[in-house]
Formats: C-alpha cells, structure tokens, sequence
C-alpha cells in the first residue's frame, strides 16, 4: 500500500493506483473530460491536471500512478489556468448549435465549460474543413464538434479490439478518421462513449431532447447473452437505445442489432394480433383462436402421420427456460425428439 | 569564429547583446556549429532548449514564427492545449510577422506557451513553446517593435527538423517513440511497419542490439530508461506468433538497375532489402551457406535463434532479392566482373579474422589454440571445435569473449575461465550479458593478462598469466593496466580462446589497391554516402567502420541503398538536409544527462522472463523469453514521447 497526501487529506491505496482514482476514493472530484471508467486512460484533455510537490510539471492525475510520500494539490491559480486554456482553446472553432445538438443537456463539454465559467475566448484560428465521413452509415460523424479526446478510438481498439477508427494528420489538421471501414461492425461503441455530440446515432436525429425523454431499463431481446439497454422513450416512443456504463453483462457494450435495431417495435406493419388464414386472406384473431387451430393440427398431423412428421425449432432469443419448456413440450406433448435451436443452424 | 550574443539554451542565459566583446560571456550549454551547409552560416538557433542567437541581425520574432509553426506541425494532435494552443500561437505569430499584430497578442502568446508547457502529454508540447517564452522575455522590444510598426517582416532563411534523443542516438535513426506509441496503443502491425521503414531485421535487432537509444532515452532521469530493444524483438515475434507475413510495398525508382552485394550480413542484407524496395535487381553474394554473417556466425542461437535470422532475411528474398550462397568474391568471382557487370557494387563483408595478442606461444599453431571467431563459427555449425579439450580460456572483454565463455558450457566444457586485463567496470561488453554469465558460473579473471601459451607434444596445457593493477589514465579515459611484478601463475587449461578483437579479410580487393583502405584494413568511404573512391563501390559495416554495433552496420547498408538508387538515376550523391542535420546534432546534443524533466517517476521498468541459469547453461535454447503482450503495452506507456523541434536560421 502507498499512502500520500491530495490536498491535505491522507490517502492509502494499492501500489499502481492512479492519482485520479485515490482522489476519487476519498470523494476529492478532479475534473475529466476524456477519462472513462472503462478504458485505460487517454491523456489528451488534461483537465485532471494536478501539482505534485517539489516537481516543477503539473501531471495528469489519470495516468499517474501514485508514489509513497507525495503531496498532491489538486486546485491552484495554475491548474485553473491551465484547464480554463484547455477548454478555451477546445472552443475555438466549436459551433455553437447546442440548440440543435443531440447531445445538448448531456454534454460533458457544456458542463465543464459551464464549470469553469468560460463566457468568452480570446483564442483564434482559421477553421479547418474536416471530412465528415465514417465507418458506419448508422452514425453520423460532425467533424466540426469533434475535440479529439479520442474515447471513440480508444474504445474501438481496447474495449472491441477491432480499429476501424484512428487518428490521422498532425497538428490542428489531426482528426478521426476511418482507416478500416470494413472492420467496423456498427457496434456503436465509439458512440456510447462519446461526451459530445460529435457522433450522433443517425436514425433518431433531431427526435427529441435529452431531458424530455425518459429512459426505460431493460433487457435487449435480440439473443440469450441478456444484455442491459435503456430504451429512450418519448411519447410513447422509442427515439433510441442506450446503455449505462458499468451495468449488466455487457457493462455499456452493446452489438449494431441491439444498439440500432429497434425501429420495429413502433413499426407499423408489426404484427400486433394473431392472423388466420380463411380463404387465401389473413383475417385478425384471438390468440384462443389461433392456438386451439395449432393444436387441431398438430393433432391431426400426429394421427395421421406419427409424432416424427412434427419438427420444432426455438431462438436463441429466447431465455434458457423458455427454450428447456420448448424442448420439454416437443419431448412430453408432441412426442418427438425433432427439436433445435437455431445457435446450431 | 563570430561570438555568440544571446543564449538561453539549457536555462542559462548569456546575454552579451551590449557588451563590447572582450567581456563577452562564454555560452557553456551549447556548441553551435558554425556552419550547416559548407556555404550557410548558423545564425541563430531556436529548440527545445532555448534561444541561441550569433548573428546581431537576428529577426527573432520571423524565427519564433517559422519555429512556432514547425512545432504545430509536428504535433501528434493527441492533447488538446498542444494541438490547438500552438495552431493559435502560429497563427498570431504569422499576423504579428505580416504587421497586423496587436499589443495584446503577446499577452496571448505567454499564456498559452505557459499553459503548453506545463501540461502537454508528451514534449513536443512540453518543450515546443519553451524558446517562445525566451524570446518573448529578453527581445521584448523586438516584438512591441514590429508590432508597432505595422509592417510585414522579411521572411528568413531556415532549416527544421524534428528529433528526439532516442531517434537521434540510433545509428539508422528509426522513429522510436512512434513505434514505441503504436504499440502502447495494441497496434503491433503499425509499429513494425514503422521500424521496416528503415529496418528490415526488427527481431535480429530486437535481440542483439547495444541499444544506444536507451542509454539516451529521458525517462532514465526521472526513473530507468524504456525497454526500447525487447519491444521491437516483441512485435517482431507477435508478427511471427500468428503467422503473418509482412507484405512489402515494391515502389520502383525512375530508372533500376542491377547491384551486387557481397556479404549476406545485416548491412548486406539491409541494403538489398531497400534497393530491392525501389525496384532494383540485386544479387548478394555469401561466402556462407547461410545468411547473417556475424549475426549467424559470431552470435549464438541462445541469444539469436538461427530460425528467426533467416526468416527475416528470406523476406528480403521473398522480396525478390537473389542470394548466392557459397559463392567467394575473390574467388568464385572477381571483384572487377561483378563491377563491370552490375550498376553498383556494395561491399559488406564483415571482420571474420580474429586479432592476435602478442603472446609467446602464439605463432605454433598448438592443438587447442583457436580464435574466439573461429570458436563461434563452429559452435554456431554445430561442430565442438576441440573435443579433447574440457578446460577454456578466453581472453578479452567484449562481447565476443562473453559469447565465447557462455558458448563453452554449451558443448560441455566444464571449466571456463575468461580473462580480462582491466576489471570489470571497464569491460566493454554488454552489463546484462557480464551478468548473465556470471549466473551461468563463468570463471572470471580481472587485472590478469596472459603471458605464454604453455604446451605439451604440440598440445595447449595452460596459460601463463600474470596479475595487473589499474595505473594512469590512458587516451581513451580507462586507466592502464600494468603487470604486478612477480605475480605469475598458470592457468590449467587446454584451450586457449583469444577474443580481444576482429580484423577484415579483404582478399577481395587484391590487385584493387585503387579501392582505399585504412591501416585497420577498413575500406574508406565518405561518411555519409558511403561511396568509395571508385564511384560504383560502395561499403558498409564492420568492414567500413571496423567492428561495430549490428545496428550501425544496417544503418550502412540502408545509406548505401539510398546513395547507390541515386547514383543509378543520375542524381549527385551530395549531403541531404538530414545528412547535414545529422552532423549539427553531433554538436548541439539532443540529449542532456542532466536534465532536470520535473516529472514524477517511479514506473519500474518491464524485464523479460529469463531461463533458469543452472540448466540453460547447458542447451542452445533461447535465454530471454520475450514481453507478452500486456507487459509489452505497459512498457511502452512508460516513453515519454520526448518529441523536439529545432529551427536553425541561416
């Protein structure tokens, strides 16, 4: 164990902790921009900045592992400065469309920027035109409100381990670009943990205001893995789907079918009824209707033809109970072992 | 030589701008050259250490901005402050230069080269606006001038050039905190397609290499340095653990022609890799039945596999590169057919002979008497060069002598002694390799020199030797050792290995004496081209520079690629502005031991996993197992990134 001081209060934490995460276990709140709880840390917005005694550099608390017997200082005239430049300077050039941006009321940007207090920036540069193109046509890439923390690319390397996403240029030209688009699977992760509104889900744009919508827990229904998502309702709507950091199995990940495949449920030709075919036409009917019609059949067809003329296939969407009773009823009631699952397929 | 009049370089500022210049202060940080190119002048010099001003009409606020937006340019654009904050410094800076400047633009400028400075991720950042705020501070008046004065500056005469400590103490230079970051970022394939840029042998290298680079790498000043060799060796082997094969992009010069290359060594092999990359036919000539030269013949597998050696070097075959194997120049073939035959020869045969030491007993050609090449050579061909003999001695105290002692457990030798004049804080050789054979239990004999190869019926049955003690310091630094007298006693052996250095059979050049050599029997080229006197020969490696580093010969082999692809498509073979560069930061030290970096340490180092020394002494299996994979990710974070910009003005 290491022990030290951040801001005056006794700190004991294991060899190899980051400053960040000390100061996070005795609630001292350093201010992150590009930091994310489940990625190595990135370094580029150094906001979290700190002074450590008797070394002239300030470091960046998240990748700064802590030694034995230092003094931290976490606020300072300085470090005020520097993170005021550092937002600052991430404002020059980014528009002003909060009014208009998906993420506005969510943004960790317009939060720190609201923090810090910055009303106006006395930094310039000529404006650089960025190509808005990007690996996936489910997400919407805006170059312009883009600040480079490069949470997207990091988490498209580490937490997926695919790389569709890197940096290219150098200097101000630097930006995100998509250096494999075939590798990318529309997985959304680079979208999950974007705190800005540079990415942006392309089928929900310009639905509805973050805090008008409100987020429904569930359990996504697309395979067995049981997956924690947020269903962003409006209206009686689904506008998107979500998930939280650190929640469920999936801890935030989430696949292209989960992440985006939710347009049918208010799609109109869903079906929301049984039908029946009566005279080569689909007519509505009760579920009693319909299920007492199957079980006719099944009857029918096991009489005349035996138990094996009768075949079942279950989902993987279905849970292990479901696809056990499914089995169970095609062994006990049907009377055939003609059953399979469609993970075997 | 003109004095200098202002410098701030390394934090020492020596101001003599109004002294006359018999008080002139001496500036004791820096060794400005006087000039870059033979016919321009350094006139001043603007980097990541400071301001050095020579000549009085020195437009520094011009200087600031061309340096200024050297560095924007060179930023990685991975941090926030560095990537916008020296965008908007070069562009304010560019205002002030076309007189549109406002008071309150110097403001600007000192606020964000201190808020860079202080928190930018790497040095490029960190180090970049530095001479910003020198200038600022002591050509104040410069500034306000120019910006009173509303009008547009002169636009100077400048080079710039990006290095770093570790890149620029790299004999072939390669781009190791780019590759170092790939990695860091679990982007293996783009790191080794860095180091291939230059380096075609990452995993020989990777294993073998004196790595100059960690010994000028700045993380040492604030904790140890980064373990830059074993995470080339670790992509290098990732590449081969999943069975890739690198894919070679062959883009031809303008005109291609035909090269023969002698020695399939790593500088051979390296020049036929990049003449091979620009579209030529080269045909390597290998006195061997195998590739590697040195490489294969004096390193042993359990330091450098044999199989990784020729896999990389039958990429460069793979390639398209011919390789004779068994074939003499000299012999099978003469030095003036293959001239006459090929556009361009390239010489790179390496120091096979091993030197004599002057000792009685030396000349009779006693049974167990062998060089300590020769005993490399016949290990490495799986042959026991003396099997009657159980008991070693091998002399000297480099590399080569460790080999030799190590090697000797290896065909079941059961006492080894090594023996060294000086001790062993001035053994040339490898601290990590000193250490590994004392592990495997390796007599060591400092302060003793060998006096007499004792026989009996033609046989080796001991060594005289007699004690040493260090006395004066000598040319090179070492204090000399000299013989205690009376000292003399025997060490019972029956071999006797003399290992104490390398010389050239350059029996190829016979009848060639317009081919010019030194008396250590090097052939002469120009430093930086490597072209000999007779334009279409050209050298590299051990047989150029002497025994050396495999790195520098490779860094030989690559300069003559370049030079030899100029040559063929007519083009002068004078200095580039990087062989110029090369030169100036010879002076003006990239690295500074001194340094205080005012960061805070403490990351340890990653070490490989090693085989247990009482049973690896006796097989041929690699010692050093490399980085796994997180290890090598967590090693490579470790780099600082010490990225630096200068800007000379001429």
């Amino acid at each position: 164990m290491v022990t030290l001081t951040i801001d005056g209060k006794e700190v004991t934490v294991p060899q190899g902790t980051t400053i960040l995460e000390a100061a996070r276990s005795v609630d001292i709140k350093i201010p992150t921009l590009c930091y994310h709880d489940r990625m190595s840390p990135i370094g580029s917005c150094r906001m979290c900045v700190v002074e450590i005694e008797g070394f002239a550099h300030p470091m960046a608390a998240c990748t700064t592992p802590v030694e034995d017997g230092i003094e931290v200082a976490t606020i300072s005239d300085r470090l005020t400065r520097i993170r005021q430049d550092s937002l600052k300077l991430i404002l020059v050039n980014h528009p002003l469309d909060c009014p208009v941006c998906d993420k506005g009321g969510e943004c960790l940007l317009q939060d720190l920027t609201y923090e810090f207090g910055i009303d106006q920036v006395e930094y310039s540069a000529a404006k650089v035109d960025r190509d808005s193109q990007y690996a996936s046509p489910l997400i919407r890439y805006w170059p312009d409100r883009c600040i480079m923390c490069l949470r997207c690319v990091t988490a498209c390397q580490e937490i997926k381990g695919i790389g569709a996403i890197s940096v290219k240029g150098d200097g101000y030209g630097a930006q995100v670009v998509t250096v494999d688009a075939d590798k990318c699977q529309s997985c959304g992760e680079c979208l999950q943990v974007c705190p800005t509104g540079a990415l942006t889900e392309d089928l929900s744009r310009y639905k509805g205001r973050t805090w008008l919508i409100e987020r429904v827990p569930t359990t996504c229904t697309y395979c067995g893995c049981g997956c924690q998502l947020e269903l962003n309702v409006q209206a009686g709507r689904v506008m998107a789907v979500t998930a939280q950091d650190g929640v469920g199995v999936n801890q935030g990940s989430l696949c292209v079918k989960g992440r985006f495949g939710y347009e049918f449920i208010n799609s109109d030709e869903r079906l929301t009824t049984p039908l029946i075919k009566k005279n080569g036409k689909f007519e509505e009917a009760s579920w009693d209707e319909a299920l007492t019609l199957v079980a006719d059949k099944f009857s029918a067809i096991k009489a005349e033809h035996g138990p094996g003329a009768i075949g079942g296939l279950t989902s993987a969407r279905c849970s292990n109970e479901e696809n056990y009773l499914f089995q169970k009823f095609m062994r006990a009631a049907v009377g055939t072992n003609n059953v399979d699952h469609c993970a075997r397929l | 030589m003109a004095e200098i009049i202002f410098s701030s370089w390394g934090g020492e500022v020596v101001d003599n701008r109004t002294k006359e210049s018999q008080d002139f202060e001496p500036v004791n940080t820096v060794d400005l050259p006087e000039y870059f190119r033979q016919d321009e002048a350094v006139k001043a010099l603007m980097g990541w250490y400071g301001l050095v001003v020579r000549d009085p009409e020195t437009d520094v606020v011009d200087l600031s901005r061309v340096y200024i937006q050297e560095v924007q340019s060179k930023s990685c654009g991975k941090c926030f402050l560095c990537r916008i904050g020296t965008k908007v410094m070069a562009e304010t800076l560019e205002r002030i230069c076309n007189g549109q400047g406002k008071p309150e633009d110097l403001g600007v400028l000192k606020r964000l080269a201190e808020s860079i400075r202080e928190s930018s991720k790497c040095n490029i950042g960190q180090s970049g606006p530095l001479p910003i705020l020198d200038a600022l501070e002591h050509f104040a008046a410069d500034f306000e001038s120019v910006i009173n004065a509303k009008k547009s500056v002169t636009a100077g005469n400048y080079h710039s050039k990006l290095t770093a400590p570790c890149m620029d103490a790299c004999p072939i230079h390669l781009d190791i905190p780019n590759y170092v970051e790939c990695i860091k970022e679990g982007r293996f394939a783009d790191s080794l397609d860095i180091i291939r840029e230059k380096l075609p042998l990452p995993g020989i290298v990777g294993r073998v290499c004196v790595r100059p680079c960690e010994e000028h790498c700045r993380r040492m000043n604030i904790d140890a340095p980064i373990s830059i060799k074993f995470l080339k060796r670790f992509v290098a082997d990732y590449e081969l653990s999943k069975g890739k094969e690198p894919k070679f992009v062959i883009a031809p010069s303008a005109k291609t022609g035909k090269v023969a290359i002698v020695g399939a060594g790593p500088s051979g092999a390296t020049c036929a890799f990049h003449l091979t990359k620009m579209g030529h036919k080269v045909t390597v000539y290998e006195r061997f039945d195998e590739p590697g030269g040195m490489a294969a013949m004096g390193i042993p597998d359990y330091r450098l596999p044999r199989s990784i050696l020729r896999e990389e070097v039958d990429r460069i075959e793979r390639m398209g590169a011919q390789f004779d194997y068994e074939s003499i120049v000299g012999k099978d073939v003469k030095l003036s057919q293959l001239e006459a035959d090929n556009d361009a020869v390239f010489i790179a045969i390496g120091a096979h002979l091993g030197t004599t030491m002057g000792v009685e007993g030396e000349e009779e050609n006693y049974d167990g008497y062998i060089s300590g090449v020769q005993y490399l050579l016949d290990i490495n061909q799986g042959r026991d060069p003396y099997p009657e003999g159980k008991k070693v001695a091998v002399i000297g105290g480099g590399n080569v002598a460790i080999d030799c002692v190590r090697c000797s457990f290896r065909i079941e030798k059961d006492d080894v002694h090594l023996i060294y004049r000086r001790t062993k804080n001035e053994m040339p050789a490898d601290a990590v390799e000193i250490h590994d054979a004392e592990e495997e239990k390796v007599n060591f004999n400092y302060l003793t020199h060998p006096v007499k190869i004792l026989a009996e019926n033609g046989k080796v049955v001991g060594l005289r030797c007699v004690k040493m003690e260090l006395g004066e310091p000598d040319e090179s630094g070492r204090r000399r050792p000299v013989p205690v007298e009376g000292s003399e006693f025997v060490i019972d052996c029956d071999i006797v290995v003399p290992a104490i250095g390398q010389t050239m059979d350059l029996s190829l050049l016979e009848g060639r004496e317009d081919v010019k050599t030194t008396r250590w029997k090097t052939i002469v080229v120009d430093e930086l081209t490597k072209q000999s006197d007779q334009p279409k020969i050209f050298s590299g490696g051990d047989c150029e520079t002497g025994p050396g580093a495999l790195i520098t010969a490779c860094a030989g082999g690559r300069t003559a690629a370049f030079s030899i692809d100029k040559m063929i498509n007519g083009e002068s073979l004078d200095y580039t502005e990087d062989d110029h560069f090369q030169k100036f930061f010879s002076k003006v030290k990239v690295f500074d031991q001194a340094e205080d970096l005012g960061l805070l340490g403490g990351r340890e180092r990653k070490e490989l996993e090693m085989l247990d020394p009482d049973t690896r002494k006796f097989t041929n299996d690699e010692v050093e197992q490399g980085f796994s994979v997180n290890d090598a990710m967590a090693e490579a974070d470790r780099c600082l990134r010490c990225y630096r910009v200068a800007t000379i003005k001429v």
